[in-house]
């Protein structure tokens, strides 16, 4: 029972996820991408088992960080809470491998650290519960 | 470039710098053993989410760490067969004399080049920072060393080639 009660979270998740995707392309199209990282990170999936959903996400906020051009500002913008989901989808980026997604989330972690800390980085080795 | 390993050997330096937070914990299965909780991972609650930290296809580096152990694995980058023939060569020779090391690893991790081992032991005699700056300057002299060892083999094979040809002419 919990196993199908999972699977429906898991479909209503998914389709969540597709409705914010449809969004962020219309904000990246209006040349928000600081608004499209903030949905992108806003509806993140906390303790699903999911690697569907996780990948579905992960997509989506990939989309929005390749279009980012002003680090600093879009730091600025983000509010502090969001640091952390953003630190472990960087983390999420660099295990990729591919050179331009290394590249922009390289960039994103020296800044993200000079003002998140070290702390911030801790966090995301420590989380076993909620990883991305 | 310059630029881009820099950023890399910057993502490297900071997470090795929160992750290197080591404290000594004997064995929970065994009486009066203790053992690097990372190399063993017998207890999930004693680990923590390996990283992998990539700058293109070809060089990573995995940190994994644990309550008491870190390891860090690299790939370093091997553009053509005689680049990967060198540093195999040169990597094992360095980690034939792990003793001189200490923190070195005798064996790599499987799909990696080299691996070294800090314990909570490492941490204690010797300084976290200088640790760090160990593995950053290691990693950055790799690279010069097997570009140097690459350009004084093809000299010496073009010196061989031509001395060796010169009979015939």
């Amino acid at each position: 029972m919990a196993g199908g009660g999972g699977f429906v979270e898991a479909e209503a998740i998914i389709a969540r996820i597709e409705t914010k995707s449809t969004k962020i392309e219309s904000l990246l199209k209006q040349y928000k991408p600081v608004e499209a990282l903030k949905t992108a990170l806003e509806g993140s999936p906390p303790k699903t088992l999911d690697e569907r959903c996780k990948s579905a996400n992960w997509i989506v906020v990939h989309r929005a960080l390749m279009a980012i051009k002003d680090i600093e500002g879009m730091l600025n913008a983000l509010d502090v809470e969001y640091y952390d989901i953003l630190m472990k989808y960087l983390y999420r980026g660099l295990s990729t491998g591919d050179r331009p997604t290394c590249d922009q989330c390289l960039k994103i972690h020296e800044k993200l650290t000079e003002r998140a800390g070290l702390g911030c980085i801790l966090r995301c080795l420590t989380d076993t519960l909620n990883t991305v | 470039m310059a630029n881009p390993l820099r950023l890399y050997l910057a993502c490297i330096k900071n997470t090795l710098e929160a992750a290197m937070c080591l404290q000594n914990f004997p064995c929970q299965e065994v009486e009066r053993h203790n053992k690097p909780e990372v190399e063993l991972k017998t207890s999930p609650e004693l680990l923590l989410n390996p990283v992998l930290i990539c700058r293109n296809e070809a060089e990573k580096c995995l940190i994994e760490t644990s309550i008491n152990s870190l390891r860090i694995s690299l790939k370093v980058k091997q553009a053509d067969e005689l680049e990967n023939i060198l540093t195999k060569k040169f990597l094992r020779f360095l980690s034939m004399r792990a003793e001189a090391f200490q923190v070195l690893r005798r064996k790599p991790v499987q799909g990696y080049d080299i691996s070294f081992l800090i314990t909570n032991y490492h941490c204690e005699e010797m300084q976290k920072q200088k640790l760090i700056d160990f593995i950053i300057q290691f990693m950055e002299d790799i690279e010069k060393e097997i570009s140097e060892l690459k350009i004084s083999v093809n000299t010496r094979g073009r010196l061989v080639a031509t001395e060796f040809l010169k009979q015939f002419m």
